[in-house]
């Protein structure tokens, strides 16, 4: 009996312990489920931030940028303001006939040449294959500028050609085919074996069975990287800067020195005159667009090649 | 019916569509090897011309050139010490601004976001990426600049210590390395989240679901198992995205005022060592051109080294997934 009495105390004790247990167990399930929202919330605010700078940068694009385009944006050669004529910009139609010029002869550099190299790093095993990819990367990273500096070293200096859209359009594809070769090495080595090895099969030569069979199975891809690599090109201003001259006049032949949309960009952002500052935000209007065309494109083409997939 | 070709004249044929295969194939390959040393060359080139064009300036001044203060066009001294400590300053604070919010983005589009919107987010995070640099430093030229002299400058300076942070109240610009390091910051966030969300993303579900059955919370399960797990691969996406931001060049030189003063006042204006390429090459000759490529030579040892060590981090992160 005595022993009941001397059990039941313990036991009221275990009940005020369980409770107290429950009770700071509660309170610390609250705190961990409040740190929990309050950080998940946090996250979110982030996501929101990220997107602040796009909304409000495409916003002052759109309210600043199209007043300015009409038709003699696009067709009239830029002039100075004077005192007489504030207003007289004129267009960038030199701006635009130079960047497609440059555009032009740096895909005509660089692609081919990067969609060889590409398909040679995705089917060779070599020493020299390995060094290459990550010269390949590293490249990839490097700082525009970079470009421009060897471009006028090498074209403009050694070579003696001069300031020109050659030149330009060298430093550009510089710059793009990395980005092309990785794009090519990616999408040939992700072309299934079993296809290779049908054609062999078959009896098809290596180089048949490389141009009919893998590099149409891999094309989507190796387009989506070229895209890619010409929409970065186009928005670059630092490899150009130092080599192409400028100028105000329509010049696309590859030996002329020409201009290019965010080369006028840079230039005339700090313009004392105000309708040159206005001007060129309709310039980064245009170049915006047509980057932005040129990345849809792009991801349009890689998902439409994963359904082609699945 | 014999297997073994009996007239020699079909041997022949096989014999020589056989050559004629390997033939085929050294052609072929022939092709593939020009383009990639000529590749080789070019890179080789690239490295090269500019290390060689910059030699002059190694041999003569050097020690000017990474310690010195001071530079005056056209005959020197060429002191580049303003633009490696501008660089520095500025890619830092870019890289706090976006780790911080590209860190937040990251774990709310994996965990937040609804998976049919997630593909919405990442083409917007792409667009943010491809908005040529130009346009950022407009727009920071143009509509951020003027909001920091009268908004945010005066505020800033109103800060127990602002002068040791800041500078003198009063003689702080709109543009200036604050400016600079904030749209830098925004350039490289777009370049961190595409590789922390995929770094984030590939985190095994088991390791999540493990833990959230031992009752962790949402927040214990990222802090305990996800950034852990994924934590080599971000540092991998902090090093890509600090190797961006010591390579940006016309925002920085539109936005970071182009002064040469190797100082810490954050609202001071300064430059780094891209944007002085671009913003005096264009009147420089002779000396002065040498010592811009040595300036380009340091710019490129800072953004290999920094990309290098992003590929060896985010290469093992990739390696320790696979073993999990």
């Amino acid at each position: 009996m005595s022993d009941m009495t001397e059990l039941n105390e313990p036991v009221e004790d275990g009940h005020l312990v369980r409770d107290e247990v429950r009770r700071i167990s509660k309170s610390v399930h609250a705190r961990r489920v409040a740190t929990s929202r309050l950080m998940m919330v946090l996250c979110a605010v982030a996501l929101l931030v990220a997107a602040v700078p796009l909304v409000m940068l495409i916003a002052e694009l759109v309210k600043n940028g199209l007043p300015q385009l009409n038709k003699a944006f696009f067709t009239t050669e830029p002039q100075t303001p004077t005192l007489i004529a504030p207003n007289a910009a004129g267009g960038v139609s030199n701006a635009i006939v130079g960047s497609l010029a440059l555009t032009v002869y740096a895909s005509v550099l660089a692609i081919p040449l990067g969609i060889l190299v590409g398909v040679y790093l995705a089917e060779s095993e070599s020493k020299l294959a390995s060094i290459l990819r990550v010269i390949a990367q590293t490249m990839a990273g490097a700082p525009s500028i970079l470009m421009g500096l060897f471009a006028f070293s090498f074209i403009v200096h050694d070579l003696n050609i001069g300031f020109s859209a050659l030149a330009g359009s060298f430093a550009l594809a510089v710059l793009m085919m990395p980005v092309i070769i990785i794009a090519t090495e990616i999408a040939v080595r992700n072309v299934p074996n079993s296809l290779r090895e049908a054609g062999l099969a078959l009896g098809a030569r290596n180089h048949k069975v490389s141009l009919r069979i893998v590099l149409p199975t891999a094309l989507s891809g190796i387009v989506t990287g070229t895209i890619l690599a010409i929409s970065r090109a186009v928005g670059e201003t630092a490899p150009v800067l130092l080599v192409i001259g400028g100028g105000f006049i329509n010049q696309w032949r590859p030996l002329d020195p020409v201009s290019s949309l965010p080369l006028s960009i840079f230039e005339n952002a700090k313009s004392q005159w105000p309708a040159q500052r206005l001007q060129v935000w309709g310039a980064a209007l245009v170049l915006v667009a047509f980057v932005f065309v040129l990345s849809l494109t792009a991801r349009i083409w890689a998902t439409r090649k994963q359904q082609v997939r699945n | 019916m014999t297997l073994v070709p009996t007239d020699l004249h079909v041997h022949d044929e096989a014999v020589a569509e056989f050559n004629s295969a390997t033939a085929d194939r050294t052609w072929y390959h022939f092709v593939l090897l020009g383009a990639a040393v000529l590749f080789g060359i070019i890179s080789v080139g690239f490295v090269g011309t500019i290390f060689w064009s910059s030699l002059p300036t190694w041999l003569h001044h050097g020690v000017t050139l990474l310690t010195g203060k001071g530079w005056s066009s056209p005959n020197g001294p060429f002191g580049g010490l303003a633009m490696i400590v501008g660089t520095l300053e500025t890619s830092l604070i870019a890289l706090a601004l976006a780790v911080l919010v590209g860190l937040g983005t990251s774990i709310a589009i994996v965990f937040l976001v609804p998976r049919r919107l997630r593909n919405i987010i990442a083409t917007l995070v792409e667009l943010l990426a491809a908005v040529p640099s130009v346009v950022y430093g407009l727009w920071g030229l143009a509509v951020l600049s003027p909001w920091m002299a009268v908004t945010v400058n005066p505020w800033l300076n109103s800060w127990p210590f602002a002068k040791v942070l800041f500078g003198n109240p009063g003689q702080e610009f709109g543009t200036s390395l604050l400016l600079a390091s904030i749209v830098l910051g925004i350039m490289i966030l777009p370049t961190f989240v595409a590789i922390s969300r995929e770094v984030i993303a590939v985190v095994p579900q088991d390791l999540i679901e493990a833990s959230l059955s031992l009752g962790a919370t949402r927040w214990q399960v990222i802090r305990e198992v996800v950034l852990p797990t994924a934590k080599i691969g971000l540092f991998g996406a902090t090093f890509l995205a600090l190797a961006r931001a010591t390579g940006e060049t016309v925002a920085v030189a539109l936005v970071a005022g182009g002064v040469a003063d190797a100082q810490f006042h954050l609202l001071y204006p300064g430059t780094s060592i891209a944007a002085w390429i671009a913003l005096t090459f264009g009147e420089s000759q002779g000396n002065e051109i040498a010592a811009l490529m040595a300036l380009g030579v340091l710019l490129m040892l800072l953004n290999f080294g920094f990309s290098m060590i992003s590929r060896a981090l985010v290469n093992r992160q990739r390696k320790i997934l696979a073993i999990v």
